[in-house]
Parts: C-alpha cells; structure tokens; sequence
C-alpha cells in the first residue's frame, strides 16, 4: 500500500499546488486593475454613490497608476496595508477583520453541525437499506439538494422572522445591550440561529447522500462479514468498523463542495444581514469601493486555500491506513 | 453498457421526473418571448399592482409586468447555464482524453494546473471580473467554465486510463492509428454516460452561480434574471407582494435546480458500477 516516502511526497505535492493557487489568486489581484482601460477612478466612481473630493480623487489617482511592482504589493499585504475605504472611510483592514470572526462562526457552526448530522443519519439509512425510512430520507434529501439557499433563507426569513417573529432577521447580536456575559452569548445564539439553518439545510443533505454511498459499498466488504460473524455489537460494526472507511468521501468531496459553499455563505449572510465577508462584499459592490471587494475576494480565497490544506492533512493523520503504512 | 443504462433508467422516477421539469424549463427558456405578454423592460404600468387579468403575477416596483420579466429571467438563467456546462464538458473532456492519452509530461502539467484550478473559489475570481470590468454575461459563463472543468477532465482521464488497455484501443494503435484518430474516434465516443453527468453536474453550478451573482448586484440591471429578481422584491419584503413577486422567482429557481440535481443523481447511480451493484442487489 502506501509507503512512508510516497505519503511524504504526495502531502508536498499538494501544498505545492496550494501554493501555486495562492500565488493565482495574488498575482490576479495584483494584475486585474492594472488591465482596466481609460481612467479607472472616473469610471468606477463617476456613477458610484461615493462622493469623493478633490483630495482623494488625486489620491486615488496615485495609487492606481504607480507602477507598483508584485514584490512591493506582496509586501503591502504582508503589512496589512491593504488601503483605505472610500465608501466607509475606515482602514480595509479594520473592515475585514471585523467582519472574519462572524463569517467564520457562522460557516464553522454550519459545516460541523451539517457534517455530524449528514454523517450520522448518512451512516443509519445505509443500514436500513430497502425500507420505508431509508426510501423516504434518500426521497426528502434529494429534493432539498435542489434548493438553494437563496430561496431557503427567503423563505426560513419570511416565515419566522417576520410572521412568527421568533428570530430577528438582520444582525448578528443587539445593538447597544449592555448585556452580561451568558446572555450577551444567548443574544448572539439567537441572531445565529436563522442563518445557520439556512446553511445546515443547504450543506446537509450533500452529506448525507454521500455518506449513505459510500456506506452502501463498504458495507458489502468481507471485513463486515467478519466483524459481524465474530458477534460484535451492531453499532459498533457500523461506526467501529463501517463507518470510519466512509469518512473519505466526505473529507474528500469538502474542496470540491466549497465552490457551492462559499457562495451560498454569501447570499446567505445577505438575506439575513449577518454582518460578515458576504455583507461587506456586497455592500462594497453597490458602493463599488473597489479596495474592500479586492480584500475580501483575495484573503477569502486564501483562508479557503489553508483550510481545504488543513482538512486533508488532518485526514492524513486520521486514516489508520496511512498512519500505519511504515 | 448503453442498452442497459437505459432499461434501468427507464425504471427510475428520480429521472422522468429530472427530465420532464428539464424539458419544460428549456421550452419556457425557447419560448419566452413569444409568450411574454408584454416587453419586460416596459416601465408604463402602475408600480407595485396586485395581480390582475391583464397581469396575472401583478407589477413590480419599476411598473414592469412581472410575468414577463419572469420569462425573460428563466430565458437568462437557463442561457447561462448551458453555455457554461457545455464549455466546461468541451474543455474538460478534451484536456482528460489528452492527459489520459498521452501521459507523461503533458499529463503531469495538465493535472497540476486542474489542482490549482480546483483549490480557487471561483465565485471569487467571477465577482473580481465582474466588479471590474462589467463583463457581458456571456463572457462571464465562459470565464466560469474555465474554471470549472477540471473535475470532468479527472473523470474522463481515469476512464481514458482503463480504456487505453482495452483491445479494441490496443488493436488500433496497431494498425497504425494516430493519436488523435484515436481519441477522436475511440476514446471520446466510448464515455458517453460520464458527459451527461459531468454536464449535468457543471450547469447546476452555473445557474447556482448565477442566481448568486446576479443577486448580489454584478450584472447589468436591466438584464433579467431570477436572482436578481429575489434580490428587488426582498427590498418589499414587509408588503404584500410575496404569492405574486417573491415567490415565483423563487420557485422557478429551486425548481430548474432541482430539475438537474434529480438527473444527475439518478444517472450517477447507474454509471458507478460499484454503487450500482450495492444498490441494485438488495433491493432486487
């Protein structure tokens, strides 16, 4: 099977093509605006709702035709000089930062809660396979695979935001409460709460259906043959033994997902106006505050980069196969 | 292979129902301007009407006749979305067979710049060019199928792969047959199955992507579209136009999404042998 040298050589492969995709997306960034024609500040800002003055317009104007070589940019990201906001008039690096630690809750919370569910139930309807629970659960999960969170978070917002009014429906926490600790934290819960099942109800059928495959053929191994003829428990068949060789899949198919996920995050922190990434990119884009949109767009993608990176080597490190190849 | 794809399709109601939403969606997409009753950017109407005969899905904010706004919109969406899954499936399918084929180097290269390709949210480089430079939607499909290809052209490689020792291949390269007579007329007619997934697979994700980007602002206004429709009668939300405004174009979407989704799951099914046999042989 797998050899201790090749496992090394395979990890350095990747963060070798993780590397060259974030160099992609910084060159990009860096050489975009450089191809715009005419004079970009009169073109994205003429019909802009941003009145700029005569100062920084000039300064605008500056800054987008010095020839700025990719070292020096590097080295500007690098400082967390990432320019200055014209819409909000704040620093770009005290908006996305701001912004971070809410996208990243809300995306965590979604993905770990889809995850263990998808899995859970994933692993159960395979056992069940051919009856009534099974046939119904594969039924419901392929239908809400086919809605997307723009129509789910509509709909979830419309119902229980403004008919049944059990959830406010903008906002990641109240303003101005002065609120304790523990409540302060069950404020924050409760505004969570309607994207949250926006993105759970949009992640966790794909779980589910994936799962549920790769369980239906593992289960058909000799291993499961032996574990059950040795009269072991049936639940620990399924999770000692099954289940942890369906794990794959799922940690595999989590990069090729994320395409989807990303958006939907997007349109999802929109309808709701949880105040992370999604919200300030789009607020940037009605602005057309080009310096944010360049930010959030690139450093995104990064973290994304680390993370799907970080996933698999965390794989690597699980899979009993690839632990005890030596 | 071919034969009994199809008796087992033929069984599968997760299929007839894919299909059948899909031939609808496409004759609406075909037909819309014919059956708009009205042109969708002719603003003479009274703004924010109920439904009425004249206009059964009322007026919006603009005094524009939502039902047509709404054909023109599933017309725009469904656009999108084939011309960026049938870019995708061309490029994906050529690079696979090629990398597949010729190994070695070409394959080596190819495959690294699909990785690359593959770690990228392409949603970012999309709102990038799109905030930028107000690219025509066409050209923001392409860009999308760009970069979307390289899960097919996996697929296809590995397929190509398995075939390049198959007899009929091997017989060809000894009668003297050339590279490309025969990717052209062994390999890329012998996956037939695997196209429609992948495609099925890749226009999902455009009309997704489009829905998304055109509900957050980065296409031209006064182009239709489902998302953005959404996005301008959330701004009404508190008025009472959600049966006649907000949700059809919610409906149309979830729907033409769903449409795909069942197809393409119920052909996966079928193609991977492996799942094929642990579903078939229990249930049967």
């Amino acid at each position: 099977m797998v050899s201790g040298p090749h496992q090394t050589a395979g990890m350095l492969s990747q963060v070798i093509t993780f590397f060259l995709a974030a160099l992609t997306m910084v060159y990009l960034s860096y050489a975009l605006p450089r191809f715009l024609p005419g004079d970009f500040v009169t073109a994205t800002y003429a019909g802009a709702n941003v009145t700029l003055t005569a100062d920084q317009e000039a300064g605008l104007r500056a800054y987008f035709t010095q020839d700025e070589g990719f070292g020096d940019y590097l080295l500007r990201l690098a400082t967390l000089d990432w320019g200055y906001s014209y819409a909000f008039l704040t620093p770009v690096s005290d908006l996305f930062l701001g912004a971070l630690p809410w996208t990243l809750l809300l995306l965590g919370a979604a993905n770990l809660i889809s995850m263990s569910i998808g899995f859970v139930t994933g692993v159960e309807a395979a056992w069940r396979h051919g009856s009534l629970t099974e046939k119904g659960l594969v039924g419901g999960m392929t239908v809400l695979e086919g809605i997307p969170e723009i129509c789910t978070g509509v709909i979830l917002l419309i119902v229980f935001a403004l008919n049944l009014q059990w959830f406010p429906a903008a906002g990641a926490e109240t303003a101005y409460s002065d609120l304790g600790f523990f409540s302060r934290l069950i404020d924050i819960a409760h505004h969570l709460t309607l994207p949250l099942a926006t993105l759970v109800l949009a992640y966790f059928p794909g779980n589910f259906l994936l799962t549920r495959n790769s369980m239906m053929m593992v289960i058909k191994a000799h291993y499961i043959e032996t574990a059950r003829a040795k009269g072991l428990p049936p639940r620990r068949i399924r999770y000692a033994h099954a289940a942890r060789n369906a794990l794959q899949p799922i940690v595999t198919r989590f990069g090729l997902r994320l395409a989807f996920m990303i958006t939907g995050a997007l349109v999802v922190e929109r309808i709701n106006s949880y105040p992370g990434l999604g919200t300030l990119l789009f607020n940037a884009i009605q602005a057309r505050d080009l310096p944010v949109i360049q930010t959030v767009v690139l450093f995104s993608s990064l973290i994304v980069l680390v993370v799907i990176l970080g996933m698999e080597g965390v794989y690597r490190i699980i899979d009993p196969r690839i632990r005890h190849a030596r | 292979m071919h034969v009994n794809l199809i008796r087992d399709l033929r069984h599968d109601p997760w299929f007839f129902t894919g299909l059948g939403l899909m031939v609808v969606f496409a004759g609406v997409a075909l037909l819309g301007p014919v059956l708009a009753p009205f042109d969708p950017s002719d603003i003479s109407f009274a703004p924010i009407s109920s439904p009425s005969t004249a206009h059964p899905l009322g007026i919006n904010d603009g005094g524009q006749d939502i039902l047509s706004e709404l054909l023109y919109a599933v017309r725009n969406t469904v656009a999108f979305g084939l011309l960026s899954g049938l870019t995708a499936l061309l490029i994906g399918v050529l690079i696979g067979a090629v990398s597949g084929w010729f190994g070695g180097l070409v394959d080596a290269i190819l495959m690294r710049i699909a990785d690359i390709l593959l770690a990228i949210p392409a949603i970012m480089i999309l709102i990038l060019t799109a905030a930028l430079f107000y690219p025509p939607p066409y050209l923001l499909a392409l860009i999308l199928a760009f970069l979307m290809w390289p899960t097919i052209s996996k697929a296809i490689r590995a397929q190509t792969l398995s075939l390049r020792e198959s007899l009929h291949v091997q017989a060809a390269t000894q009668m003297g047959g050339g590279n490309w007579h025969i990717i052209r007329h062994h390999l890329i007619p012998e996956m037939f199955p695997l196209y429609l997934i992948g495609f099925a697979a890749k226009t999902r994700m455009a009309v997704f992507m489009e829905a998304s980007l055109a509900f957050l602002g980065l296409f031209d206004p006064s182009r239709k579209s489902l998302g953005m429709m959404i996005a301008y009668a959330l701004k009404y939300y508190y008025m009472d136009i959600w049966w006649n405004w907000l949700m059809p174009p919610i409906l149309c979407l979830s729907l033409i999404i769903m449409a795909i989704t069942f197809f393409a799951i119920s052909l996966e099914q079928m193609v991977d042998p492996r799942l094929r046999e642990a579903l078939v042989e229990k249930t049967a």
